[in-house]
């Protein structure tokens, strides 16, 4: 079962923070969102206002085309995931998993079926019998997914589901939540402050930052084109060079950029380390000294000081050939679309 | 050397603890009508004696009556004081907290001598039943501070998922609560087992006729010292390390798996 979300000019305040800021946000049925943020961004709250444990000072939340800002958690077509699992450690995993159905009144072995069937969807078959404490933490999360999905909620709500895994684990469970996802067709609304594990699994990733969305769009998008300098920054590494919007282009201590910008006066220009490249390109950004480098397998991270601007350190990420000394001279470019500019003093 | 002496030490202090109930329960056994040396048993008339005596019956059964009926109350009245200021935001509740734990601090005479006058007062005649809600005045705040101690934030999340999952509010507390913190709620009635089995002020200033088997000791021990106030004890003793063999088995064993 899946369902479309619509949020309404929500605001929610706690006393005097103001958490949430005129969200709008639409999500389609079947989607799968990430929110993502830094902490204290509101994104927690935002999940907790859609799965009906928080009531929002204003605004309104629609689920399927209903109404759902006052209604209970138990009455929503949502289930939520919770970051710390919250299974029920007196419970089996059968019990566990049957939980929902059993409340909804269906009868024992039509929900013990349904349980051992979401049991081998998340590849824990034959663990029926086991409790919660004899399982990893990786296989607790597994559970806590086939306990939140045997209801077959509409809308499937997962706060930081991966947050207590190691980096390993945290990948492969990716892979698994976006291929759960599909095979149900779920609407999966997912809560992380890892924009790796947000391009990794997201249709479509909104970004939030203090109580407000900064930008949303496909991981792609967001990445090469983000919305605002915050989104910029927290989609990945990124290089700040000081600059201003003149008629001709823009003035930076490298020198002046054929780069064009919907707005004049003070900015800052940035470029991915990535997007840095050497030897001659359609932009020049002049001839710099290299600071440090190191290899990293599928590229060579460096530090290099431009020569123009001796007090800009920028990171480029080169092609992982030669390793340069310390001290060597390289000359870098730049394609046109690399760079993003945004307005600064605001 | 130091090692011998430390166990010298804990056979000493084993002694010192045990060797009253040891001595009690061996002259229980004792042949003639005397609980003193030299001990001429074994013997079981003391028991049968005992055990014919309709009277010494009678508080022994009352005493198990009272002691489980005022235990299910003060855990059920604990439980749910527990839950209420663990779970919700109530105005004053550290006040209501305090409230509820005071009665520990207050000397089981006092508590006795308040409840007889406010008892004969209100017209209720001095029962077993009296007997009973005086034990539930000094357990509840006992049950209430074990129950309370162990409700932490991974029930309540669990109680928020069972909620999420469609649970209602009773359904929450039998279903989530109550078998999470199984351990502390047996404690707490064991624990309130024992200490009303054994109390006496209360029981003594709140009952008429049918009286506790520590009520019933007592008048007993006026006529003088016998044999069969040994095998009173240690049936009584029996009784009590039973309840805590129970404990042990049902509840800590548990937490330990």
């Amino acid at each position: 079962m899946t369902a479309p979300v619509s949020i309404i000019k929500l605001n929610h305040r706690f006393g005097d923070f103001h958490a949430l800021k005129d969200i709008e946000l639409d999500i389609d049925a079947g989607e799968y969102i990430t929110l993502l943020g830094p902490s204290g961004c509101g994104k927690t709250t935002l999940l907790s206002v859609l799965g009906g444990f928080i009531e929002p000072s204003e605004g309104r939340v629609s689920i399927g085309g209903r109404d759902m800002t006052r209604v209970a958690p138990a009455k929503r077509p949502t289930t939520t995931m919770f970051q710390d699992y919250a299974l029920f450690p007196h419970m089996n995993l059968r019990d566990n998993v049957s939980f929902g159905l059993r409340m909804a009144g269906v009868e024992r072995r039509a929900r013990y079926a349904r349980a051992e069937a979401m049991l081998d969807l998340v590849g824990l078959a034959g663990s029926a019998q086991k409790r919660p404490h004899e399982l990893s933490g990786g296989q607790r999360q597994r559970v806590a997914l086939a306990r939140a999905l045997a209801v077959e909620p509409d809308v499937l709500l997962l706060d930081e589901p991966l947050g207590a895994l190691d980096l390993k684990l945290r990948r492969a469970m990716q892979d698994e939540l976006k291929a759960i996802q599909r095979q149900v067709g779920t609407t999966f609304v997912h809560v992380t402050h890892d924009q790796e594990e947000a391009m990794a699994i997201a249709d479509r990733i909104v970004v939030m930052n203090a109580g407000r969305i900064e930008d949303e769009g496909t991981p792609a998008r967001i990445y090469r084109q983000p919305a605002s300098l915050f989104s910029a920054d927290f989609m990945g590494e990124m290089n700040h060079i000081p600059a201003s919007v003149t008629p001709e282009g823009i003035d930076t201590p490298l020198g002046r950029l054929a780069v064009t910008s919907g707005f004049s006066g003070a900015c800052v220009a940035c470029i991915r380390p990535e997007a840095i490249d050497l030897n001659d390109g359609p932009i020049a950004l002049g001839t710099a000294r290299v600071k440090d480098a190191a290899f990293f397998g599928t590229y060579v991270r460096a530090h290099v000081i431009p020569d123009a601007a001796p007090d800009l350190i920028l990171v480029a990420n080169l092609p992982p050939g030669e390793v340069p000394a310390p001290g060597q001279d390289l000359v870098l470019s730049a394609r046109e679309e690399a760079f993003h500019i945004f307005p600064t003093g605001d | 050397m130091t090692r011998a002496v430390s166990w010298i030490y804990l056979a000493i202090a084993f002694a010192f603890i045990y060797l009253p109930v040891g001595t009690l329960v061996l002259f229980s056994f004792q042949g003639s009508t005397l609980p003193v040396p030299p001990f001429d048993g074994p013997s079981a008339r003391w028991y049968a004696e005992v055990l014919s005596d309709d009277g010494l019956v009678d508080a022994l059964s009352n005493s198990l009556l009272v002691a489980a009926g005022s235990s299910i109350l003060a855990v059920g009245l604990g439980f749910f004081a527990a839950y209420g200021l663990a779970r919700h935001v109530l105005p004053g509740s550290v006040a209501i907290r305090g409230l509820l734990i005071a009665p520990l601090t207050v000397s089981y005479l006092i508590i006795g001598l308040g409840l007889l006058i406010v008892l004969t007062r209100v017209g209720l005649g001095l029962s077993l039943l009296t007997v009973a809600i005086g034990h539930v005045v000094i357990n509840l705040p006992l049950a209430f501070a074990i129950i309370y101690a162990s409700m932490g934030a991974q029930q309540k999340n669990a109680e928020t998922a069972a909620r999420d999952l469609g649970a209602g509010e009773m359904q929450v507390i039998w279903l989530v609560t109550v078998p999470m913190v199984f351990p502390a709620i047996a404690a707490a009635f064991f624990l309130s087992l024992t200490f009303s089995w054994d109390e006496f002020i209360i029981a003594f200033l709140l009952s008429r006729f049918d009286v506790t088997l520590p009520v019933e000791i007592w008048s007993l021990l006026r006529s003088g010292l016998s044999p069969r106030l040994n095998a009173i004890g240690s049936l009584v003793f029996l009784v009590s390390v039973a309840i805590v063999l129970l404990l042990e088995f049902l509840v800590f064993r548990k937490r330990r798996a």
